[in-house]
């Protein structure tokens, strides 16, 4: 089972029909169960304004369960869905926040970089459902990276999706300055094809160990800043959706300042995110 | 007032000839795999008062000291050289990088700059004039400075060595990388300190203006100037034509940094510096910009400044060797005994903790500018610079024979074919895989004293997944277990063995490869270097045919 208990942040807006809609779908395709979590006063009106959304999207009311509670909207998501078991939670997001909303933290955001459980952050979610067709994983050679690129397989599995593509990014700090001290860019440039190539092979070594077989894969080793690359290959080559392992340091405001890996990919989001944070099983 | 033609002439030529001895006796050193600026240093040494000016000081006084008007004109030239230096420098700072790394990599930065910091100035303040102070006044300065003298790490030795012992894309490469960039920036901060506190400056100021001055410079550059160049860069690639456009744009923001700075009271290179870390954090910034400015600056002005080092010192009578022995013992001390510190307390072998701190105190260019313009403060003695030169000298030439002295040592390094020793390598007719696979298995668990059935339970789990035997009589069963290094037996089938091979050949080259459980990326190095060296069927047939297992473990070293 990929994921076995599926959370929705839902609120009011334009967009809850759609994400509610995909939730519905993806609760289908995983079997799992949905949660769903509203941050704000139950009151009759809201109760209304929700049953009918429900009624709309088809949601059985035997398939999920409520939560109604008030208070900082990212901690009683992130709080609810710890307490309630969720491991993969849903929510909506835009593509890129206003620069003071990103450096103070919108919840979206904040659910991204804090919750325990993995998160998936539709940009553009829509009404029509339709199956992801474009996976990108980005591959990290850990527990947690290999468990992001099993769950972005089986998913993509499910979806029956045309591809999947596995992402390695490489990145050697301090090689240009090599030529000050004697280098030539003959000998960067030749050292810099010769990681390229190993890092191809031990990509491919990688796939064939993970055991990917069933699907149309494809490997790609981008040389560069790590999670800017990433990024914008995902955007530039049609992906729907990019799946990441967290990292193992929680972000912090320093982060987003001097951003690396996962924070340029929060930064602008390039399609459907899916951020995966626990350990391979 | 302008050069005469003469006076232009001598300029002129002192340049050009600093430029062929600089890159004629940097070539000789980069020959034997030495830094090139040594050569420049000695190049210095050899057409200063040291050498030429003994032996023929007419010829030097021409060459070198012909007018105070050419002075002067050097003097501007070599303060561009420097500033345009600092910036290049500042370039390939990565301050994001120091945030993405772990624990181990903060706490060798953090230490490695703190001990050897506390140890230079805590020596220096109790005993100023044994160190050659020249002014007991300027004690607070003058220890601020030899303590960020020894902790500061020159990033482009350090850099090149990790390169030339493939060392630059492992983590103890990244850690020693990350944390020599924070050591520069955190010894170019107080550098700025110590400057501004001699008052030599257009604004001399208090203490805590300078502090506020500092702060204020560097916070306005690396947060808001550092995101206004990340916009800018890519509008600026559409109008202007690549790469002059950029590289005119990078010059230009450094000077005027530089400018800024030199204007606040601080120095002009701390400007340049600092701008130059603004600049490179753009994820615009592309890498054969980088590499066009690297070629442009240490190819002309580099040379300029570091071979005039030794043009206005006499190396021989300022020689001390007492304080060579202190500054380096201090150097080595602090230096590995911060950088154990700080990698014992993040969890690292202690085997390579010694490498990250032999790694790290490597002081080269970096400390000799920083000594340069102590110099020309009068903040230190020509003695005390020349300990300064020779230490940074000593430490850059030494660094990468000792790390690849313990490098050795530490078996997480050694490539697949130094793995394989005779001992491991042994000639079967077991009559299936399991069989094999348990020989092997018994082979590595007798030499490094494994528990054999927790070993062989591995390798057949991870066997029942998919088959390890490839193709062209190749199979390389393997698994990861609790060990701190890899291991490797081979057993060689001369009539081969069913291995559910991809191209259902027998398996007659059988591969034993054990990795550590805590670093998956060593096992898929080990087999992606397995699978590139032994692609072709003759060099496996070669191994095959090995005559016994010291052959084996030639015809492997042969081929690698």
């Amino acid at each position: 089972m990929v994921f076995k208990k599926l959370g929705l942040a839902i609120t009011f807006s334009p967009n809850a029909k759609a994400l509610l809609k995909t939730a519905k779908r993806l609760q289908e395709l995983f079997s799992a169960q949905l949660c769903l979590i509203h941050v704000g006063d139950k009151n009759k009106s809201t109760e209304a304004q929700l049953f009918s959304l429900l009624d709309d999207v088809g949601i059985d009311e035997n398939k999920y369960e409520m939560v109604w509670q008030n208070g900082d909207p990212s901690k009683v998501i992130i709080d609810t869905c710890s307490a309630k078991g969720v491991d993969l939670l849903i929510a909506g997001a835009l593509e890129k926040e206003s620069m003071l909303k990103y450096y103070i933290g919108s919840v979206a955001r904040t659910i991204m970089r804090e919750a325990e459980c993995s998160v998936l952050i539709l940009t553009k979610p829509t009404e029509e459902q339709k199956p992801f067709q474009e996976f990108f994983v980005l591959v990290e050679y850990s527990e947690v990276g290999e468990n992001a690129v099993r769950k972005a397989y089986q998913f993509a599995l499910l979806e029956n999706a045309k591809e999947l593509g596995l992402i390695k990014e490489i990145q050697t700090p301090g090689l240009a300055i090599t030529i000050s001290d004697g280098s030539s860019t003959q000998e960067t440039e030749k050292r810099r094809t010769d990681w390229q190539y190993e890092e191809e092979l031990k990509l491919r070594v990688f796939a064939k160990e993970m055991k990917l077989g069933n699907i149309n894969l494809k490997t790609v080793c981008l040389y560069g800043k790590q999670g800017w690359e990433s990024s914008n290959y995902v955007k530039q080559n049609g992906g729907e959706i990019f799946v990441v392992p967290s990292p193992t340091k929680k972000l912090k405001l320093f982060d987003r300042i001097f951003q690396h890996d996962l924070e340029f990919i929060i930064k602008q989001i390039p399609c459907a995110l899916l951020i995966i944070k626990e350990k391979y099983n | 007032m302008s050069l005469s033609s003469l006076e232009i002439i001598y300029f002129l030529l002192s340049i050009g000839v600093i430029l062929l001895f600089g890159r004629g006796i940097g070539e000789l050193f980069r020959n034997i795999k030495q830094p090139i600026i040594i050569g420049e240093i000695i190049a210095g040494i050899f057409l200063g008062p040291t050498i030429l000016g003994s032996i023929s000081p007419s010829l030097y006084n021409y060459l070198f000291n012909y007018s105070p008007q050419v002075n002067i004109a050097f003097n501007g030239f070599n303060l561009l050289a420097l500033v345009l230096l600092m910036l290049v420098l500042g370039l390939e700072i990565d301050l994001s990088l120091a945030l993405s790394q772990g624990k181990a990599a903060s706490l060798i930065s953090v230490f490695g700059v703190i001990i050897p910091f506390t140890l230079g100035f805590a020596v220096s303040y109790l005993f100023p004039t044994s160190l050659g102070i020249t002014d007991v006044s300027m004690k607070l300065p003058f220890s601020l400075f030899i303590g960020t003298a020894l902790s500061i790490t020159a990033l482009p030795v350090v850099a090149k060595t990790l390169m030339d012992l493939n060392l630059f894309k492992t983590d103890i490469g990244l850690t020693i990388i990350t944390s020599a960039m924070f050591n520069d920036l955190i010894g170019w901060i107080v550098f700025s300190l110590i400057i501004g506190m001699l008052g030599h400056t257009l604004h001399p100021m208090e203490f805590h203006w300078l502090i506020i001055s500092i702060i204020s410079f560097v916070s306005i550059v690396l947060l808001i100037g550092r995101k206004l160049i990340n916009y800018v860069i890519p509008k600026l690639e559409k109008v202007t034509s690549y790469p002059g456009g950029i590289i005119n744009f990078i010059f230009v923001l450094g000077l005027l940094s530089a400018v800024i700075t030199e204007y606040i009271g601080i120095h002009a290179i701390f400007g340049a510096f600092i701008m130059g870390i603004a600049i490179g954090d753009s994820v615009h910034l592309k890498e054969d910009t980088r590499e066009i400015i690297q070629q442009f600056v240490t190819n002309i002005f580099a040379p300029i400044f570091f071979v005039s080092i030794g043009l206005k010192i006499n190396f021989i009578t300022n020689f001390d060797l007492l304080l060579v022995i202190i500054f380096l013992s201090l150097s080595v001390a602090g230096k590995m005994l911060g950088s154990l510190l700080g990698a014992r307390l993040g969890g690292i072998k202690k085997e390579n903790s010694i490498i990250i701190g032999l790694g790290l105190n490597v002081h080269g260019a970096i400390e000799i500018i920083l000594g340069t313009i102590a110099l020309q403060n009068n903040l230190i003695q020509e003695r005390v610079f020349v300990a300064l030169v020779i230490m940074a000298l000593t430490t850059s030439i030494t660094s990468a024979p000792l790390m690849n002295y313990f490098l050795k040592r530490s078996r997480k390094f050694l490539s697949f074919v130094k793995l394989v020793k005779s001992e491991n390598v042994f000639f079967t007719n077991a009559k299936t895989k399991s069989e094999v696979i348990k020989e092997l298995c018994n082979k590595i668990s007798i030499y490094h004293k494994l528990s054999n059935e927790k070993l062989l339970e591995e390798v057949l789990t991870r066997e029942e997944l998919i088959s390890t035997g490839l193709e062209k009589h190749l199979a390389i069963p393997h698994a990861k277990v609790n060990i701190p290094n890899p291991l490797v037996a081979v057993a060689i089938h001369k009539d081969g063995i069913e291995f559910d091979s991809l191209d259902g050949l027998p398996a007659k080259l059988i591969i034993l490869l054990i990795t550590p459980q805590n670093d998956p990326e060593l096992q898929l190095k080990l087999l992606a270097e397995i699978s590139r060296m032994l692609g072709d069927k003759e060099r496996i047939d070669k191994l095959i045919n090995s005559g016994n297992a010291t052959e084996f473990v030639s015809n492997l070293n042969q081929l690698s």
